[in-house]
């Protein structure tokens, strides 16, 4: 069953068309990607889903429910977790608390919100640790933001997304601006997140697409053009045009 | 204990010994005003440029009852922040619909709009001479009309203001509102209603002002029209700045140095401005944090330098 699901879903900005039609169903359980050149509205289609941008029309189920126009913020709440292209953290912050302000939106009750010390919540403070722990910044958990580098940055990026215990997790080029090393890392780090979530995932990197992947749906000019298992993906002419401009096809 | 309360209380106690008790309560209402703009400037980074508004209301709202109505000094308190509260509610309201500069831009008009109700509505503010004649009724056989007793008073109050304010600071909701100061659309994603949560902290904002508007009003028995005016406004920014919005205790520093020169220097030099001036140049060019990080860097270069 399709945990998350878009029906004809389109975003127009002015005269632009970023998602055109978009009808795609994302399996409970799987790791989805989604592909497609630059500005094919990726990114565009993922503020829709997490209610950044409200749709032009179209609309969008979570677990069965309409959530078509609800704000990012209650978004978060249903189970619906995004990291960044840009890496987009709290800079003064530690990575603790990074993590913290994420794991304590979607904890069970914010009671003592106005009074209770923030560093007297245990179970938040757990869920953070073990987000950090997942994505391998455990013992870096005081360090200030800006002391870190940036391959640990898209690290903590994961970790805030980890940290609200969602259903869906949605990354979007979780590999942004990373050397072949921290690459590397990262596609472990997935990896390993796979089974645990599901996962929609946006990449440019080919190699990480077709080695993680269940399913791919390959975007181009803000429609979908093709969905299928990594090999059906490889072997599709219409997506070898769109990446190659036609020139080999 | 702490070496900043043990600093504090001190301040509390020598305070009234070196300077007229008037000016040493004023230092502890404008520091109380401050720490309402803090919250909203220092934590959430929302430069409102409109503190006056709040301040001004509560003062004149509490400063009607206690002269016409004689309410005794407990009521009135408890006026001046629900007016504080609630005219920050409505202002605030109104404000964070919008960022940045538009934000800045609204928070100052709205206090203009509420400054020149108060200047036109003569009838009850007195317009441009003031509400005079505001009461400092005597509470539990105190007299609070004798400056100590009520210099006693005030800073019971700011000690207990900045007890919750600490306490505000360093709750979920004092982590939220600097999460949403860091970044915003952050915030948001992670699940933050954020233009609730600057609303909580106008409002939270607003209740320490209107405080502070009330116990200005006794201090000095009359509400000038300045109270509730745009300079008031710049005012407390420019001291929290000065002290260090960064900090909790900044706008205390700040409404030290702040008082403490208008009162004292400008007996001596009518253009005292100009020295708030040149302060205020320093720090913007040298000490983001004022003098809290002026301060705090200093320690750290005397303790880094080698011993000889």
């Amino acid at each position: 069953m399709a945990i998350l699901e878009t029906k004809n879903l389109s975003k127009a900005f002015g005269a632009l068309t970023a998602v055109d039609g978009v009808s795609l169903g994302i399996e409970a359980g799987t790791l989805h990607s989604i592909i497609g050149p630059n500005g094919a509205g990726k990114t565009t289609l993922f503020n829709l889903l997490t209610g950044t941008c409200r749709p032009s029309s179209g609309r969008i189920f979570f677990d069965g429910r309409d959530i078509t126009g609800t704000p990012a913020h209650r978004v978060a709440h249903l189970g619906l977790a995004r990291s960044f292209q840009r890496t987009n953290v709290f800079p003064a912050f530690s990575l603790l608390d990074n993590v913290w302000v994420a794991a304590f939106a979607c904890g069970p009750s914010w009671k003592g919100l106005l009074w209770r010390r923030a560093d007297r919540y245990p179970e938040v403070r757990a869920r953070a640790l073990a987000a950090l722990a997942d994505v391998g910044l455990a013992d870096k958990a005081e360090w200030p933001v800006r002391e870190i580098s940036h391959g640990e940055q898209r690290q903590l990026e994961l970790a805030i997304a980890l940290a609200a215990a969602p259903r869906v997790l949605l990354l979007d080029e979780p590999a942004a601006g990373l050397s072949p090393e921290e690459t590397k890392r990262l596609v472990a780090l997935v990896r390993a997140l796979k089974g645990r979530y599901t996962i929609v995932l946006i990449e440019h990197k080919m190699d990480i697409i077709m080695s993680v992947s269940d399913r791919i749906s390959v975007m181009h000019f803000g429609s979908l053009i093709a969905e299928g298992s990594p090999a059906e993906i490889q072997r599709n002419p219409e997506v070898r045009r769109a990446y190659l401009g036609g020139v080999a096809a | 204990m702490k070496k900043e309360t043990i600093l504090l209380l001190a301040a509390v106690l020598v305070l009234p010994l070196v300077l007229r008790p008037a000016i040493a309560s004023e230092i502890w209402i404008f520091a109380i005003f401050g720490l309402g703009l803090n919250l909203l400037l220092g934590y959430t980074g929302l430069l409102s440029f409109g503190q006056a508004t709040f301040f001004g209301s509560a003062a004149y709202v509490a400063g009607w009852l206690l002269k016409h109505y004689g309410i005794d000094v407990f009521l009135a308190l408890g006026t001046g922040v629900f007016v504080g509260a609630a005219s920050a509610a409505l202002v605030g309201y109104l404000c964070v619909q919008r960022s940045g500069l538009y934000f800045i831009m609204l928070t100052f008009a709205l206090n203009q709009l509420f400054y020149f109700v108060a200047y036109q509505w003569t009838s009850v503010t007195g317009g441009e001479d003031g509400m005079p004649g505001i009461p400092r009724p005597a509470f539990l056989g105190i007299d609070f009309r004798e400056p100590l007793p009520y210099y006693v008073f005030v800073s019971a109050l700011f000690l207990l203001s900045l007890w919750i304010m600490k306490r505000i600071v360093e709750s979920p909701l004092g982590r939220i509102l600097q999460a949403i100061r860091e970044n915003e659309v952050r915030a948001e994603a992670v699940g933050y209603d954020v233009a609730r949560f600057k609303l909580a902290a106008f409002v939270i904002g607003g209740a320490f002002s209107g405080l502070a508007g009330v116990l200005y009003a006794m201090l000095f028995g009359i509400v000038p029209l300045e109270a509730i005016g745009f300079v008031t406004s710049g005012n407390v920014v420019f001291a929290t700045l000065i002290g260090g919005s960064g900090s909790l205790y900044g706008p205390i520093i700040g409404s030290f140095v702040f008082i403490w020169l208008s009162e004292s220097v400008s007996t001596l030099w009518a253009r005292w401005p100009l020295l708030l001036g040149v302060a205020f140049v320093i720090v913007v060019l040298f000490f983001r944090g004022g003098v809290v990080e002026a301060w705090s860097r200093f320690w750290s270069w005397r303790s880094s330098k080698p011993k000889t």
